[in-house]
């Protein structure tokens, strides 16, 4: 599968991701305070986070589905909020809950994105069918979603958000809800994955093992989406003791252990 | 005042159409039924047709004619007529169809337009509240041609139920599964095929699903006040002929008329609706 070709807006070395100063307020409440960071093509980066921390919000941000009250977002060169439709094709997010299409069968999910794009429908079928295979989900095309695990919906889930091709995967919280072995397996095909295609992938997530096991890099957001540490994560996913370092560095950032951290 | 609002088209929309529930459930026993109640609805049949017989033995024959009258009907009509059997069947379907496409773009206008929701709104609320029995009276000093009549009848009961059914349909549209679509930026039209159309396809069918025996029903009124063509009016000029047989032949033909089509909408349903069927028998 080629990647598409870049185009002036994003050259080679500049950011994927690059948010500025950016503030958004939910009724008098400032839910992300002057947050800045940037996502370099090819990079895996993690927003880690407690609950209500402001990490879905700033994900609709780079999403474009909300827009921010002060600063400036870029993706791909535009703005995503009012250049909606120029990133078309050049993003796409897999969610908590897989969201498919309950009247469409595992690989009719998996199209849909193609077909949005406008994708022939023989070309758009043959790529699900690639991208199911490459999720590990080959033989289950023709299945309903009430007929597979969880575990198989997220799969379908990120096959659909894989398979359009795009410069930027957004994933929220997408390894959450899945026990903790469907969780492993998946996080690790779907870095494999993302790896092999040079995907650039912003990862939202409360867990620090998604962080530790997946990326490039984490970001640690307190309360207004304030910064609390961003930490280069390379080595820890090679070095056991580099990881146990990092995730007590992480632990301190969120201020303490969190049940919900446990593996 | 909104409250208010939608609690009246929440009563409007609850109004279950008479029968509805008794048909399809007769028409779901006769579609998944054991032999022990295929012998049980033979039985029942049977001793129908014995309490005919023996009636038939006691009373006149403008009373209570004997099965084997009523079945000498049912072939007379059979042969003799066919035209009016199409055109009540004709006229169903074209009201049918009619109040499905105009209900379904109602309910979609009512859904997507705020300055002309609350106008619909009212509109549909009002039209459910008005009598079958007045559609019909109304018809006949408004309209001389007979299929109009017929046509603004069924319509103006039928439509409301579809336009409040795609109105609920899309109310319930998951805002999760906008916003995965919106993800991909689709264009309105790409929107509403991939998203909406497959989500409100459910509730078309089974408001068809329940409003057919009702409709079924009410073309029959019409036709019996407003048209000398039809089985409506054949069972009337039976009756004002004082032949009593063919009014039974008639019903016969109706019940069995209700029973194949509510098999056919549960075919549709079954071919369309595939995809939930096994949750749904689970
Ligand atoms: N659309 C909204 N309107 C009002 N408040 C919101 C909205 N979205 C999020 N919030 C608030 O913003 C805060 C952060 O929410 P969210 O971004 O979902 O956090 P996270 O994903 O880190 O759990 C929460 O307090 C939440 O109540
Ligand atoms: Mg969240």
């Amino acid at each position: 599968m080629n990647m598409r070709p870049t185009d002036l807006g994003s050259v080679v070395g500049a950011p994927v991701i690059s948010l500025r100063g950016v503030r958004k307020d939910f009724s008098g409440h400032r839910v992300v305070d002057d947050l800045s960071f940037d996502v370099a093509r090819g990079e895996i980066v993690t927003l880690l986070g407690r609950t209500g921390a402001g990490k879905t919000t700033v994900l609709n941000i780079i999403m474009g589905t909300t827009g921010i009250d002060a600063g400036a977002v870029r993706v791909a060169g535009a703005d995503p909020f009012k250049e909606f439709k120029s990133l078309k094709g050049r993003l796409s997010v897999a969610f908590q809950n897989d969201r498919l299409l309950p009247w469409r069968t595992t690989v009719e999910n998996a199209e849909l994105g193609l077909l949005i794009l406008g994708e022939d429908r023989k070309r758009a079928r043959a790529k699900a069918i690639e991208w199911l295979a490459n999720v590990n989900l080959a033989g289950a095309e023709d299945k309903y979603p009430h007929q597979l695990s969880g575990g198989m919906r997220q799969r379908v889930s990120l096959a659909r958000a894989l398979a359009v091709d795009p410069e930027l995967i957004l994933l929220d919280e997408s390894f959450s809800q899945l026990d903790h072995v469907t969780s492993r397996t998946l996080r690790r095909d779907f870095c494999k994955v993302a790896r092999e295609f040079g995907k650039t992938c912003l990862i939202v997530t409360h867990r620090i093992d998604d962080a530790l096991e997946m990326a490039d890099r984490v970001i640690v957001l307190g309360p207004g989406a304030r910064i609390m540490l961003e930490m280069p994560l390379a080595e820890a996913r090679i070095d056991q003791q580099t990881r146990d370092q990092c995730r007590a560095q992480i632990e301190t950032a969120l201020g303490g252990k969190d049940e919900a951290d446990e593996s | 005042m909104q409250g208010f609002n939608d609690q009246v088209i929440e009563a409007a929309h609850r109004r279950t159409v008479p029968g509805s529930r008794f048909a399809a459930r007769a028409a779901n026993l006769l579609a998944r039924s054991t032999v022990r109640e295929t012998a049980a609805t033979t039985i029942v049949v049977l001793l129908l047709i014995a309490a005919m017989e023996v009636a038939s033995w006691y009373v006149p024959d403008y009373i209570m004619p004997s099965p084997e009258a009523v079945s000498a009907a049912i072939w007379r009509l059979a042969n003799t007529d066919y035209i009016h059997v199409f055109a009540t069947l004709g006229r169903l379907a074209a009201a049918l169809s009619f109040s499905l496409v105009a209900g379904v773009l109602l309910g979609l206008l009512m859904a997507l337009s705020p300055l002309l929701r609350p106008f619909i709104r009212s509109l549909v609320v009002i039209d459910t509240g008005i009598p079958a029995l007045s559609w019909i009276l109304l018809a006949v000093f408004w309209f001389k041609n007979p299929e109009t009549r017929i046509f603004f009848i069924l319509i103006m009961i039928l439509m409301p139920f579809y336009a409040l059914s795609i109105y609920d349909g899309f109310r319930a549209l998951p805002k999760d599964l906008v916003d995965m679509i919106e993800s991909f930026r689709p264009s309105q039209l790409q929107t509403l095929r991939y998203l909406i159309v497959p989500h409100l396809v459910p509730y078309v069918i089974l408001t068809t699903k329940s409003v057919i025996g009702y409709a079924t029903r009410m073309v029959i009124f019409a036709e019996l006040v407003a048209s000398a063509l039809g089985v409506g009016s054949r069972m009337g000029l039976a009756q004002s002929t004082f032949h009593i047989d063919e009014v039974l032949a008639w019903t016969f033909f109706l019940v069995v008329l209700n029973i194949v089509l509510q098999l056919l909408v549960t075919a549709i349903e079954k071919a369309v609706l595939g995809w939930r069927q096994e949750t749904a028998v689970r």
